[in-house]
């Protein structure tokens, strides 16, 4: 799962991505509007949180080009002006959740994984697969009920797969969103930890689809 | 609309100023009352002196004609050669007893009446004594004591100098007179109520356009109207332009301040998350300490800033909106954010309810009441919008009615739930200023927010406000 948090505040900024990313997310940060812009409309991300006092181009600007322009993925908004006319105006823009400020971090990592959750059409915070069980909130993983421990790869590697179970999801898709922009992709390939997971929650869960990808669980239409 | 009643003592309650169509209907009534009685008084005098004038002709033609009479060519000798006692005048009145209408000749160095008209019966004609001059009219007593207007005229007749008077009754004249100063009053009178009445017309036709921007300024406060129109005549359009700037200064002094509070809302909130955030990242009797401060400033700085954004919009004049646009956005909106945890909202809002207030304000207090109903319920949340017609009140007001399924408040924690800062439950989300906020602002308003329970179970918040 791969988050884009577009916060001007760099303290601010820095605490949202150190707890996303300790709550397994990939996180990418722009510290303005047209860096936050750019990045939302070219990279693939399971959701955005995005503050609406930026520099250079504002939040509300940022958001209602992203729709504009096609880009579906869910927003969860930031604001310190939280009057109902400023969150119905962020609402009405295209944003599906938002937090005012100041806010305690569980709320916003509460709302972006109800977000990231609803986005895949998942209604519960756990997610079942067979014998695998992740529980969203604590970032646990149980296979038959017993504790399995994931490093933050494979527990991104599982959670999306997890979300969008029973589709066929391509090697180029799992490293967009599992991987941070600037990371160096080569040497941890999507096969290592594919390899890796199999020998933590068993072999026949993960199935490799050739030329295609990878399916978890059984095959549904769409 | 009612007059605001003053709520000052008698002591020192303004003098009351005469309206200035008082004024103006005074002023101008009290001068052509003037100007009309000067006026019937002159033409009186006119009047009488021409009346006069005609009189003097009168007895001076009978004077001539007595004279005539006297002459008499063929008689000589004697104490008055050449004169005669005057027959066959004209007049008959001279001849009946005490008629009103007299003459007497007397030499003019003697008072010894030397012919008298058969009139007078004897009794003396008292006249004042024409002394040296030629002629003499004015008013004197006949025998009746009644007023009489005489002249006399000294001639000369075969050298001796005689004084001939004629005298008549003036009675007639006076009642002439009298009866043409009553007629001038009357007509004058007529013609001073037919005056005033114009003026009064006049006055109230051109006063007219002050009680239009009378109303106008009245339309504006009450918010049926954006600004005074300033289609006025020229002497008073340049009051309604001042007074349509002074109304938009209004606006955008409101409109600065709340600028001004936001951005010091954002300025602060910033730097309190950052705060908050880091003292729970790293445990430790400081960082709890931190921690705590931090929510109390939050909260204060919460309270604060909602409490100068209502003294800022408090007051402004003129505003109103449209109820369904600002209640369906909000609708839509919450409907967006809560459908992930299921809950169905249900909303009828009818068209044509117009909030006397700001728009921002009702979306404040319903968002508040929505936002809350929907923490709550279990499954749906209901809203209704209604028109209200207070039982005695002309006052036009409406409802906005939340109601939902979850697990509502007992009678003391409705009571407790709109007392200010006051949050019921710690673990629902919010500033724990929602419900007393929204009590407040409706307050402002001179509306009201109720809490019930609800017919689905949970908790109904009954929101009254002002209408247009």
């Amino acid at each position: 799962m791969r988050i884009l948090v577009v916060e001007d505040d760099a303290d601010l900024n820095r605490q949202l991505v150190t707890a996303m990313t300790e709550a397994g997310y990939a996180v990418d940060t722009a510290y303005d509007g047209e860096e936050g812009h750019f990045m939302g409309d070219t990279e693939p991300y399971d959701a955005v949180v995005l503050d609406l006092g930026l520099p250079t181009l504002d939040g509300l600007s940022v958001l209602e080009n992203w729709r504009r322009d096609g880009r579906t993925m869910p927003v969860l908004i930031l604001t310190a002006r939280d009057r109902w006319s400023d969150k119905v105006a962020g609402i009405d823009a295209g944003a599906d959740d938002y937090v005012a400020k100041p806010f305690h971090m569980e709320e916003v990592l509460a709302r972006v994984r109800a977000l990231v959750r609803r986005a895949a059409g998942h209604a519960s915070n756990e997610i079942t697969c067979g014998t695998v069980r992740l529980d969203l909130r604590a970032g646990r993983v149980t296979v038959d009920g017993t504790p399995i421990k994931l490093t933050s790869h494979e527990y991104r590697l599982l959670s999306y797969l997890m979300h969008h179970q029973g589709k066929v999801i391509s090697r180029t898709e799992l490293t967009e969103h599992l991987y941070e922009q600037d990371f160096d992709r080569d040497s941890n390939t999507v096969e290592v930890f594919v390899g890796r997971l199999r020998k933590k929650i068993g072999s026949d869960m993960i199935e490799t689809i050739r030329g295609l990808g990878y399916r978890l669980g059984e095959a549904v239409d769409g | 609309m009612t007059a605001e009643p003053q709520a000052e003592s008698p002591a020192n309650a303004p003098v009351r100023q005469r309206s200035l169509a008082g004024r103006l209907v005074l002023v101008a009534a009290v001068w052509s009352t003037l100007a009309l009685v000067i006026a019937g008084f002159i033409l009186v005098g006119l009047y009488r002196a021409a009346g006069e004038r005609a009189f003097d002709s009168q007895l001076e033609v009978h004077l001539n004609t007595i004279l005539a009479e006297m002459v008499a060519p063929d008689t000589t000798g004697g104490a008055t050669p050449g004169v005669q006692r005057p027959e066959n005048l004209p007049e008959p009145r001279f001849s009946l007893p005490l008629s009103g209408w007299y003459w007497t000749v007397r030499k003019a160095d003697s008072t010894n009446i030397l012919f008298a008209s058969p009139s007078l019966v004897g009794d003396p004609l008292v006249l004042p004594s024409i002394g040296d001059k030629e002629s003499l009219s004015g008013f004197a007593q006949g025998p009746r004591k009644e007023e009489v207007r005489f002249l006399q005229s000294r001639i000369t007749i075969e050298n001796i100098s005689y004084v001939i008077a004629v005298a008549a009754e003036t009675a007639g004249f006076r009642e002439e007179v009298s009866q043409f100063a009553r007629q001038v009053g009357l007509t004058l009178l007529a013609f001073g109520a037919g005056l005033v009445g114009a003026i009064f017309l006049q006055v109230r036709v051109g006063l007219r356009p002050l009680s239009r921007l009378r109303s106008s300024l009245s339309a504006v406060r009450m918010g049926d109207a954006e600004s005074i129109d300033e289609n006025l005549p020229r002497e008073i359009a340049p009051l309604a332009v001042e007074l349509n700037a002074l109304i938009l200064s209004n606006r955008e002094i409101v409109e600065r301040a709340r600028t001004h509070v936001g951005n010091l809302a954002h300025g602060l909130k910033t730097p309190l998350s950052v705060i908050a955030n880091e003292a729970r990242a790293n445990p430790g009797p400081l960082a709890d300490k931190v921690g705590e401060q931090a929510a109390v400033m939050s909260t204060q700085i919460q309270h604060h800033l909602e409490r100068a954004r209502m003294a800022a919009q408090r007051r402004v004049i003129g505003v109103s909106c449209e109820v369904e646009p600002v209640l369906s956005r909000l609708v839509r909106a919450m409907d967006k954010i809560y459908q992930r945890r299921g809950i169905a909202l249900q909303s009828s809002v009818p068209g044509g309810i117009r909030f006397r207030g700001e728009q921002q304000d009702l979306e404040e207090m319903s968002g508040n009441l929505i936002d809350n109903a929907c923490k709550w319920a279990s499954s749906q949340v209901s809203v209704t919008v209604r028109r209200l017609q207070e039982g005695g009140s002309a006052r036009s007001l409406f409802e906005i009615v939340v109601e939902d399924d979850g697990p509502g408040l007992s009678e003391e924690e409705r009571k407790e739930a709109v007392k200010r800062g006051r949050r019921l439950d710690e673990t629902v989300p919010g500033t724990g200023l929602g419900l007393s906020i929204v009590a407040d602002l409706a307050a402002l308003y001179g509306g009201r927010l109720e809490l019930e329970r609800a017919g689905i179970g949970g908790l109904k918040t009954r929101l009254v406000l002002p209408a247009l």
